[in-house]
């Protein structure tokens, strides 16, 4: 029983030595982690993989956005260096992957991560260690509660989200169509998690006395890529109007399955979802496009010439050439991307010549701005220290053109705050 | 006399420097190490039942996940104190592992590796199904979270427990009923060893260490239980670290939880295949070669080395 | 030996008993009559079969592998994957679609003929444990392939049968069920024949029953056991291109298929091609009516049902339906 003991003893004490070594010398403690002279490190987790990985080209945009930030001096003469993690939208990955940015790669901010269930798994970890978690891409109604009220046990300040709540969009469509849906019966087909539940408590309050349209809910989860089940279940109740609250790729499986099983309701999209490349997939597998309703607060199919959106051309074709393709066929998560990276650019240049985490957190809650050019003309972001939702505006959209059109707004934008 | 007290003393030398690294360490690769401390004990605890008893499991992952959710759960509505959830888990996986045990008697070879996959595939499921308790898919968190240099202790001290506690219970007569069943069940009946008794015990028993290792796995994600954390992979990461360990032998073991626990880590800095998700193919390719290659795992290899410094007489007839 | 063989001419006599033959008459009536009183159950048959044809297909491919070689392939969602991923590539390649469906199938032939060949042959006669572990190394390795060279982000291909939906007295076909259907049961027809009716078919049966009798009235066992390989990566390509359109591309596609799959093979039984088809069938239908008429079958429990399904068949008639009933001889 001599030497393999002596050899393992002997391999594992040079694995453990090497590694001392390895982060001994990567150690190197800052005042402010992530900024230096010369440049501030984000860093955010997304899902480049997997099943929502739809959503891949937000973070390529918000890149390329910085990149020409970068190239025009940058924030008050520092780069910024955006690192990109993917978490596959699984929480599993998200928090190991977080614990990996704050605590190895010691940013200064996470910024742009998306997801719900996957920032609800990582907020209770950022805020206990005082980690801006900016902007998340998500639109859960926690971000804009909980800044000062104890959710999930303690109160979360370092949290902030941008786009408006998925409640609040709920909330619209309730109003819709309790207000121009007589005998309506509504199913609701969505994820069942945080991201999907939020919609259906908003819509519940849109609806208000008619609360009980609702005849059916059901869920599937995440990592699900087939709702035939589900469909089915919500035609076999009797439904008239469908609302689909589900990230693209369950998206398109609800959309071409409602068609398959011959289900021709009034259908309702979340917004995540309404991406025209996707969509565009979903009609080539058979979905019927004309008249889906869902909702915007970034610009339209048609208003491409905005100045905003020529912008977004020329940053992509000089930083990011490989998203044209995707941008010429109306991918809005790109514009969604530069938008917000646009926002966290204003909230730097608000943080003072120096940022610091504090000075950053101020900068966030005292955001006025109607000059984001990259979403829809005449919206405004706002913050205070009482009011945590930096967007609370949107204009409902309806498709049409069949399958080479797109969603085109309906009336004005609306007031979704509460 | 001199031949015990060598690796001994050898031991002694690698506690010693797995309690002091961490001082050396930056935080994160505490953390690191601490998860190498979770899959050294699920893989020591796997090794007892696939490579001592010969019964193949590819479900323990499902093990890990009860353990798992029982130290989320009861620190989240019980706050009880998060050591004391270990002996709990230790205590309910043991209990669920003989409840499987029993019923596994019945199937042998490829129909036992199904059964058990079929645990493996079914039990992250149902925290889905009951969400109003577990969280769901949003996961479940417990009431505190420890730091990293906390976990690496604890982790590692239950490895060294758990390491102690395999080595009586293989040496003595349980290891020998162990070893009797899998190189022949029929010889171990005829001899008067209770196969039922002794396979659902080696159940039971590696159950119960994938248990602990499963609430440390917990505790080690920030304290986070989330149905995606046990997905059937993670049981066929635990069959493949015992195999690059060794089956049948414990000494590879530290080998197959660094191979497991940090190959994710290190196989970015592999050129071609390191970025994203191209770990898989060096993953895929070192347990194919180990198995085509060295069958015996690391500990196989260090048996060869080993015989070839010291007498002809085969050290360990589990090697074989 | 051989000639015990030759006389098996018809599926009844593989192995089917009359009990079970009568029970899939009697389901097959209580589908039926359901489907005439009820709209939602017979649209739920139908998304069953057409659900239960796709298991079937790569339960079939199981079935083969293990017929041939006593192996479990748990790579074989992961072949079936990866053979998919090439077809896709062929399509960027603007080749039309039927064209890269059939060159992907003999692509695959190759593939099954070489895995079986380099990782397989040299592990053959070992134990169960590392025949296990082997597959599952090349399950992840398979995947990581696919990943590096693709990515996992989610893709489309086009769809293979047209996305016309028919409509029969309220109830909803829609053309891509209908082809997967029609696509499964022809690979297994066709496998019928290659197996009753030709000299290659015979030669296979012979080298997975009696090895060694087979060797020595001249069959090239080792080259019939890679052919083996090689038929069940096609059948693996076919499930695979089939699943496509309803799971994306993306290489996580046939993880729960092959789930699916496997108990699909041993409710059919492990050694019965008739057997995977009618087990994948069975399971597509079953999980859609439970969860149609039993509320607290919820999707999340489809896949536990499955697994229970496959647990007490593998309690009570480990054999499957199909299967018969094996003497060990001490």
């Amino acid at each position: 029983m001599g030497k393999q003991a002596k050899i393992s003893a002997v391999l594992v004490g040079i694995a453990a030595v090497a590694t001392v070594a390895v982060s001994a010398a990567s150690a190197a403690p800052q005042a402010t982690p992530g900024v230096t002279a010369k440049t501030i490190h984000v860093g955010g987790t997304f899902p480049l993989t997997g099943v929502a990985s739809a959503y891949k080209t937000i973070p390529a945009a918000e890149s390329a956005y910085f990149a020409y930030v970068n190239a025009h001096g940058g924030v008050n003469g520092r780069k910024i260096d955006f690192t990109v993690v993917d978490d596959a939208y699984n929480p599993a990955e998200t928090v190991p992957a977080v614990q990996k940015l704050v605590e190895q790669d010691k940013v200064f901010a996470l910024f742009g991560s998306l997801g719900t269930a996957t920032s609800l798994a990582t907020w209770g970890y950022t805020n206990q260690h005082k980690v801006p978690q900016v902007f998340l891409a998500s639109g859960d109604a926690y971000w804009g509660f909980c800044a000062h009220k104890a959710c999930a046990g303690s109160p979360k300040p370092y949290t902030i989200g941008w786009q408006p709540d998925y409640a609040s969009e709920g909330r619209m469509y309730g109003k819709y169509i309790a207000a121009n849906i007589p005998n309506a019966k509504i199913g609701i087909l969505f994820q069942n998690d945080a991201f999907g539940k939020n919609y259906i408590t908003g819509m519940q309050q849109g609806l208000g006395a008619k609360k009980s349209e609702i005849v059916d809910t059901e869920g599937f989860a995440a990592t699900d890529t087939t709702v035939t089940q589900q469909v089915l279940a919500l035609k076999a109740k009797g439904a008239n109007v469908y609302f689909i609250a589900a990230t693209p790729a369950q998206a398109i499986a609800a959309l071409v399955t409602a068609t398959k099983i011959g289900w021709a309701p009034t259908t309702f999209l979340a917004n995540v979802s309404n991406i025209r490349p996707f969509l565009l997939v979903a009609a080539s597998n058979g979905a019927n496009l004309d008249g889906l309703i869902s909702s915007s607060y970034l610009p339209n199919w048609n208003q491409q010439n905005l100045p905003g959106m020529k912008l977004v051309k020329s940053i992509v074709g000089t930083y990011a050439p490989d998203l044209s393709s995707d941008l010429a066929q109306g991918d809005s998560n790109i514009v969604y991307g530069m938008a917000v990276a646009w926002t966290f650019v204003y909230a730097l240049e608000h943080a003072g010549k120096n940022p610091t985490r504090a000075s950053l957190e101020t900068a966030l809650h005292s955001m006025n701005t109607s000059k984001n050019p990259f979403v829809y003309p005449g919206l405004v972001i706002k913050t205070s220290r009482t009011d945590n939702f930096p967007i609370e505006q949107l204009i409902m959209t309806k498709w049409s053109g069949g399958a080479s059109g797109g969603m085109l707004g309906v009336g004005k934008l609306q007031n979704t705050g509460r | 006399m001199r031949r015990r007290l060598v690796p001994l003393v050898l031991i002694a030398a690698l506690a010693v420097l797995l309690a002091l690294a961490p001082l050396g360490l930056s935080d994160y690769h505490r953390g690191l190490w601490a998860h190498v401390g979770v899959y050294f004990i699920a893989i020591l605890g796997l090794n007892i039942l696939v490579g001592y008893t010969g019964q193949i499991s590819i479900g323990h992952g499902a093990f890990m996940a009860i353990g798992g959710y029982t130290t989320a759960l009861m620190s989240h509505y019980h706050h009880l104190n998060l050591i004391a959830t270990l002996p709990l888990s230790f205590a309910i996986t043991f209990a669920c592992g003989l409840l499987v045990g029993i019923p596994a008697l019945r199937f042998r070879g490829v129909y036992l590796a199904l059964a058990t996959f079929a645990l493996a595939v079914s039990v992250p499921e149902l925290p889905l199904k009951w969400s109003k308790w577990t969280g769901g898919s949003g996961g479940m968190q417990t009431a505190t979270t420890p730091s990293n240099l906390w976990l690496y202790a604890v982790s590692w001290t239950c490895a060294a427990l758990a390491f102690a506690a395999a080595w009586l219970l293989l040496r003595g007569r349980t290891g020998r009923a162990f070893r009797s069943i899998r190189d022949s069940e029929l010889a171990a009946a005829s001899s008067g060893v209770s196969l039922p008794i002794y396979k659902t015990l080696a159940f039971g028993v590696s159950a119960a260490f994938a248990g602990v290792a499963g609430s440390l796995f917990v505790l080690v994600t920030n304290g986070f239980a989330q149905p995606n954390e046990f997905t059937v992979l993670l049981s066929l990461q635990l069959l493949i670290g015992a195999a690059v360990a060794g089956l049948g032998s414990l000494w590879g073991t530290l080998a197959g939880a660094v191979f497991v626990g940090l190959l994710p880590e290190l196989s970015t800095a592999v050129p071609f295949v390191g970025q994203g998700h191209g770990q898989d193919v060096v993953f895929g390719l070192i347990v194919i070669v180990v198995m085509l290659l060295l069958p015996n795992g690391v500990a196989g290899l260090l048996f060869a080395i080993d015989s070839r410094f010291n007498a002809p007489i085969k050290s360990d007839p589990a090697a074989s | 030996m051989v000639a015990f063989a030759v006389k098996r001419k018809t599926k009844v006599s593989t192995g089917g008993s009359l009990p079970v033959l009568l029970g899939l008459v009697a389901a097959a009536v209580f589908l039926a009559v359901g489907s005439l009183v009820s709209n939602i159950f017979a649209q739920q048959t139908v998304a069953g079969l057409a659900q239960g044809a796709i298991f079937a297909s790569l339960a079939l491919a199981l079935v083969l592998i293990y017929r041939a070689t006593e192996v479990i392939n748990f790579a074989q969602g992961e072949m079936a994957m990866a053979t998919t991923y090439i077809a896709y590539q062929l399509t960027l390649w603007h080749v039309t679609y039927w064209l890269a469906f059939f060159l992907t199938l003999v692509i695959a032939f190759f593939l099954g003929v070489v895995v079986y060949g380099v990782v397989i042959r040299p592990v053959q006669h070992r134990s169960v444990i590392a025949l296990v572990i082997i597959t599952v190394g090349l399950f992840i390795l398979i995947d990581g392939l696919v990943t590096w060279k693709w990515g996992a982000d989610l893709k489309f291909m086009p769809a293979p049968f047209g996305n016309q939906v028919y409509h029969a007295g309220g109830v909803s076909f829609s053309r891509q069920d209908l082809g997967v259907l029609l696509v499964s049961i022809l690979s297994v027809i066709l496998l019928w024949v290659l197996f009753q009716f030709t000299r290659l078919g015979l030669a296979m049966r012979a080298a997975a029953l009696r090895p060694a009798a087979a060797a020595l009235v001249g069959v090239r066992v080792d080259w019939m056991l890679a052919i083996g390989w090689g038929l069940a990566a096609v059948l693996g390509a076919v499930a695979g291109l089939m699943t496509e359109p309803s799971q994306f591309l993306q290489p996580t596609m046939m993880q729960s298929i092959l789930l699916y799959a496997f108990a699909a093979a041993v409710l059919g039984g492990l050694e019965s091609p008739a057997g995977s088809v009618v087990g994948g069938l069975a399971i597509g239908v079953f999980l859609n009516l439970i969860g149609q008429y039993w509320g607290f079958a919820t999707a999340e429990l489809r896949l536990p049902i499955a697994f229970v399904v496959l647990l007490v068949v593998l309690l009570f008639k480990p054999t499957g339906l199909f299967g018969r009933k094996q003497v060990r001889r001490v």
